[in-house]
């Protein structure tokens, strides 16, 4: 809507993080983030709780400075420009709705402040509700609304002032789990509809993957990768981004020899041949790690073959996970449920499994995400 | 400073430069006008002689311990125990009073937070602010209706037989502990209650289920909860039980004087301001040195007290 | 556990009796015709007393200063105390608990210590600048209460703003809101019922104040100062009716509150369209608190006139004659008992001061009856004989 209010060309919407660091004393929060975030484009932050990812927001919005580095919103330079005179909007993660106004003077509380008359604020605001689809609650009080109706109206605020960049601060995390899947696919359709450039703050992987043009994955205050949300999950760069993304098997081994691409890694349970993460360069005895998704370990001989015990087993519909031990390292394998076709392998039994080179990941020793 | 001035920049980045200046000024004219300046002055008249006007800021106006030295001795150097025991009566009745306080506010601060429920609760709350809301002289007076010679406790008294002339209450301070025990019950319960309801009562289930006796739950599970609590309500009750004066004046036997009433008398009956300034430093560094040290003794801070 | 319950139950009326037992009491000697407020004997139901305390000039007098220091404590205190609760929330940890101890300490300090302290300060203030003026009651009353006053308006807003979410301040900056705006806009609406709350407590705690007051007021009087003075010099039932009227208005306050609250509670929690209460209108509109207030004042005014139309004196003066008559009886029996003892020894009567102290009670100015007991308590006076004496004023002033 701000989009099509406007009659010269699309606005220059992104947002540059130059070289930012913020520091708390001698807490790192935030460590050399280089990016930039495109104009019109749903943006993910991604990582686990206390990994700088809210600070990073904050420092965005501008209830904060960084402490080395410049932010850059449509081109200019963000240095001691407040949050009231930056052209961002910030969803909170509890909302932040003003209780004792009603839904009406909350929407329209940006234009109030801006001495926009009572009669334009009414106007605005009814439209507002009209696009979030809940037209005519205007008098009810933000007590009387249901958990995802205050979301809707919570982003109706946010877009009142006509913001060049909406920031979400894992506004969706308070609600149940079918709410906030309808919710995804909400967000996903009014971010198309206004064109503005959403930048969504999350520690929820399957928000991320879903709703994002790209995301960027966070950890101890470093921006470990920045990409689309496949290449962050079939590409991974990095041990933790492995790890924390999805579900993945890490076997520990030593790089016996790198040819271009690929690199062959010896662990206890044999000698694997696989694609090398990052376009990174080994000598031969490097510690190195292999990460290889539970889906893309396939039953029978073939590339990477190796045998493993049948420990236990879960049955999920669509998937049976299986837990096998190969060598001193349990492994996770999902297979597909065949129907009646197959038939289920019984525990104790020995699997043949295999996978293909191009389908693991060679990744350097580091700390991987612990609650996977 | 600096930390001052940061919280001062705090302020006003996030509400403004009208409510910034606005707290600072109030909040340094509080500190300083109203609760600095007056201490200080009050110590500063307690060193000096009680001069008629005409010779204050002559060479007779200079610092002395003389008003000090009146407290401790008497004009021929003999001890002055007379208000040596005054000061150390009121003290040792005022801890009477809060233990007297402490031991009935305890089970109804108790049945409050983890007994009491829906309308009985807010009945309880109701019926324990009311009193408080009735003026503290009218309370003291309500006391003396209660146990004058011809008053209700006598006539029960006499009329069940339990003694046949009226017992004179207000000499044996009777009505006195009964009334500076009835008057600051709520400022015991209530912190007390704030205590004792950051309880999870599933503890005190817990406790009770795995064979403790009542005594024991309290004992171990709910007085550690309350201790601070306890603490803060005994010090309020303390420090206003040591400086009442409205209550000593009415209930109090004609024979026992309460500290403040000594205060009192050394202003508006003799018009001594530095002899009774000096005697009010002395009853504040008395009271606050005592309730310093009974919280060292239980580890408690002052920054508990009125939460 | 159900004996603990009981016990509980037990142990809940028992102290709920010792804080009510003694109010309920004065309440009932309000009533009672007896010239010393008491219970027993009862002589006649009398709403004499409402008058005779509407009557007293000084207490009244005392009750117009009241309203001024309290209007002016108000202005003041409930200000300071936000400011300090403010402060409070921005400093870092360290620095905050030194402010809350010296902000928290003027409730600790001793009334009277702070009563004095004030005097000294602006005796010598206004001696230094001669700035006399500020030398009064008025004023000196007003700055020796905020001192601590404040700091009980401050606990109120801290318990406030310990429930602010600091996030809504942070959306309104976000939304384009000055930081002044956000504080007008956001954080002083919500204080606002704690402003209400705070102003209240000052007022009362202004009102009710003694210990400092006593010092500061000088040579003027509030009304707790004025009803301080007439309780040690005295008492009559005139002061059992004061209790009655504040008692009433305290009930009536609680009673229209807990409507109040409770319609609020039954809204906010969306109970409202479904509790059979507030869905009737007839019922909605009897649970409203300005109606509950309504009917509350309506009914007292009804008392009110029926009492002041109520007369005692036909009954009054039958227990006067009864008195007069016993009077004349126990004189007589004195006398014999006197003549006795005369010829025993030649001393006065150990009965004489009483006596004394009896017939001070018909002027009026000096110490009553009741009051002079304490000093000489003989068991051969028996104190109905004071109040017999002084029930002879009774009627003349009434008129």
């Amino acid at each position: 809507m701000p989009d099509t209010s406007r009659p010269d060309q699309t606005p220059d919407r992104s947002v540059l993080l130059d070289h930012v660091s913020i520091r708390f004393g001698n807490f790192t929060a935030v460590d050399n983030a280089n990016l930039k975030i495109n104009s019109g484009e749903f943006f993910s932050f991604l990582g686990p709780s206390g990994c700088g990812k809210t600070t990073l927001l904050r420092c965005i919005s501008g209830f904060s400075e960084p402490t080395e580095g410049k932010v850059l919103i449509g081109g200019k330079d963000m240095a001691g420009v407040g949050p009231n005179k930056r052209p961002t909007a910030l969803i909170f993660q509890h909302l932040a709705l003003f209780p004792l106004m009603s839904v009406a003077d909350n929407i329209a509380f940006p234009l109030e402040v801006r001495g926009v008359s009572k009669k334009e604020r009414r106007k605005r605001a009814d439209e507002l509700l009209e696009m979030i689809a809940l037209p005519g609650i205007g008098d009810k009080k933000v007590s009387e609304l249901s958990g995802g109706q205050k979301q809707r109206v919570a982003i109706a605020r946010a877009l009142a002032v006509e913001p060049d960049i909406l920031l979400l601060d894992e506004p969706l995390s308070a609600l149940d789990l079918k709410l906030r899947q309808h919710m995804r696919t909400e967000l996903r359709a009014i971010q198309k509809q206004v064109g503005v450039t959403f930048i969504y703050i999350t520690h929820d992987q399957g928000e991320a993957l879903t709703m994002s043009d790209r995301v960027a994955v966070m950890s101890k205050g470093v921006i470990e990768q920045v990409g689309e949300p496949d290449r962050i999950y079939n590409r991974p760069r990095s041990a933790f981004v492995a790890s924390f993304v999805g579900e993945n098997n890490a076997l520990q081994g030593v790089i016996k020899v790198q040819s271009g691409e690929t690199a062959a890694l010896d662990t206890p349970m044999g000698t694997f041949e696989a694609r090398v993460g990052g376009g990174r360069k080994y000598k031969a005895g490097d510690k190195a790690l292999l990460f290889v998704r539970p889906e893309q370990l396939v039953p029978g001989a073939g590339d990477n073959a190796f045998e493993a015990t049948l420990t236990r087993q879960e049955f999920e519909g669509a998937t049976n996970h299986v837990f096998a031990k190969a060598g001193d390292s349990e492994l996770r394998v999902s297979m597909v449920n065949a129907g009646l076709a197959g038939s289920l392998p019984a525990a104790g039994e020995t699997l043949s499994l295999g996978f293909a080179p191009m389908n693991a990941t060679i990744l350097p020793v580091a700390d991987m995400a612990s609650d996977t | 400073m600096k930390q001052l001035k940061l919280a001062y920049d705090t302020m006003l980045a996030k509400h403004g430069m009208g409510a910034a200046l606005f707290v600072a000024i109030a909040v340094t004219l509080w500190v300083v006008v109203f609760i600095t300046l007056p201490q200080l002055s009050m110590l500063d008249y307690s060193f000096r002689f009680n001069l008629p006007a005409d010779q204050i800021g002559t060479e007779a106006d200079h610092y002395t311990l003389d008003q000090y030295r009146s407290f401790f001795f008497n004009n021929d150097g003999s001890v002055n125990t007379l208000d040596l025991m005054i000061l150390l009566r009121t003290i040792v009745a005022a801890v009477i009073v809060t233990l007297i306080d402490v031991l009935i506010c305890y089970p109804i601060a108790y049945i409050l937070a983890h007994g009491a429920k829906g309308v009985a609760a807010r009945l309880m709350v109701i019926g324990l602010i009311i009193p408080y809301w009735i003026n503290e002289i009218l309370r003291a007076f309500a006391f003396r209706v209660l146990f004058g010679a011809t008053g209700v406790v006598n006539t029960v008294g006499m009329q069940i037989g339990l003694w046949d002339v009226p017992v004179d209450f207000i000499r044996a301070d009777v009505a006195l502990y009964f009334g500076l025990s009835y008057a600051y019950i709520l400022l015991m319960i209530f912190p007390m209650y704030n205590a004792i309801e950051a309880l999870d009562h599933t503890q005190v289930e817990a406790a009770r289920d795995m064979g403790a006796p009542l005594w024991r739950v309290h004992w171990r599970v709910v007085l550690p909860i309350a201790k601070p609590g306890i603490v803060s309500g005994a010090t309020m009750v303390f420090m206003l039980t040591a400086g009442a004066l409205a209550a000593p004046q009415i209930l109090g036997g004609p024979s026992s004087l309460w500290f403040t009433q000594v205060i009192y008398q050394w202003f508006n009956e003799s018009s001594n301001w530095p002899r009774g300034s000096a005697y009010a430093v002395v009853l504040l560094f008395t009271c606050i040195s005592f309730v310093l040290l009974t919280m060292r003794v239980f580890k408690v801070s002052v920054g508990e007290i009125g939460k | 556990m159900n004996r603990n319950t009981l016990f509980g139950g037990a142990y809940a009326v028992a102290f709920f009796s010792f804080l009510f037992g003694p109010l309920v009491i004065m309440v009932i000697t309000a009533f009672n015709s007896s010239k010393f407020p008491r219970v027993v004997p009862w002589e006649c139901f009398t709403t004499g007393w409402f008058g005779e305390l509407f009557g007293n000039q000084r207490l009244m007098d005392g009750l117009l200063n009241s309203v001024i220091i309290g209007a002016g404590v108000v202005a003041l205190a409930v200000p300071i105390g936000l400011a300090g609760a403010l402060a409070l929330s921005e400093l870092p940890s360290k620095l905050r608990a030194t402010l809350y101890t010296v902000l928290i300490l003027p409730i600790l300090i001793p009334g009277v210590v702070l009563g004095i302290s004030t005097i000294v300060l602006w005796g010598q203030i206004s001696r230094g600048f001669g700035a006399g003026g500020l030398y009064n009651g008025y004023f000196l009353t007003i700055v020796g209460q905020i001192t601590f006053i404040s700091a009980y308006a401050m606990l109120v807003f801290i318990a406030r703003l310990q429930r602010f979410d600091a996030t809504q301040t942070e959306a309104a900056l976000d939304l384009g809101a000055t930081p002044g705006q956000a504080f007008r806009k956001i954080l002083l609406p919500f204080m606002a019922p704690a402003i209400g709350s705070a102003a209240f407590i000052t007022l009362l705690a202004s009102f009710e104040n003694y210990n400092t007051t006593v010092f500061t007021v000088l040579s003027e009087s509030t009304f707790t100062t004025a009803l301080a003075s007439k309780v040690r010099h005295g008492t009559d039932p005139s002061l059992s009716a004061l209790a009655v009227i504040i008692i009433t208005i305290t009930l009536v306050g609680a009673l229209t509150n807990e409507a109040y609250q409770r319609r609020k509670e039954a809204e906010m929690g969306g109970r409202a369209s479904r509790s059979p209460l507030y869905a009737n209108p007839v019922t909605r509109a009897l649970t409203h608190p300005g109606v509950v207030f309504a009917i509350l004042v309506g009914i007292i005014a009804v008392v009110s006139f029926a009492g002041s139309r109520h007369d005692s004196s036909m009954c009054e003066a039958a227990v006067l004659q009864e008195k007069l008559d016993r009077q004349e009886e126990l004189r007589a029996a004195q006398k014999a008992r006197i003549e006795a003892e005369q010829k025993q020894q030649s001393t006065l009567p150990k009965s004489n001061s009483a006596f004394g102290g009896a017939f001070g009670g018909l002027g009026g100015a000096t110490p009553a009856p009741e009051s002079a007991e304490p000093a000489a308590p003989k068991p051969e006076s028996p104190s109905a004989f004071g109040g017999a004496f002084g029930g002879i004023t009774a009627p003349k002033l009434e008129e």
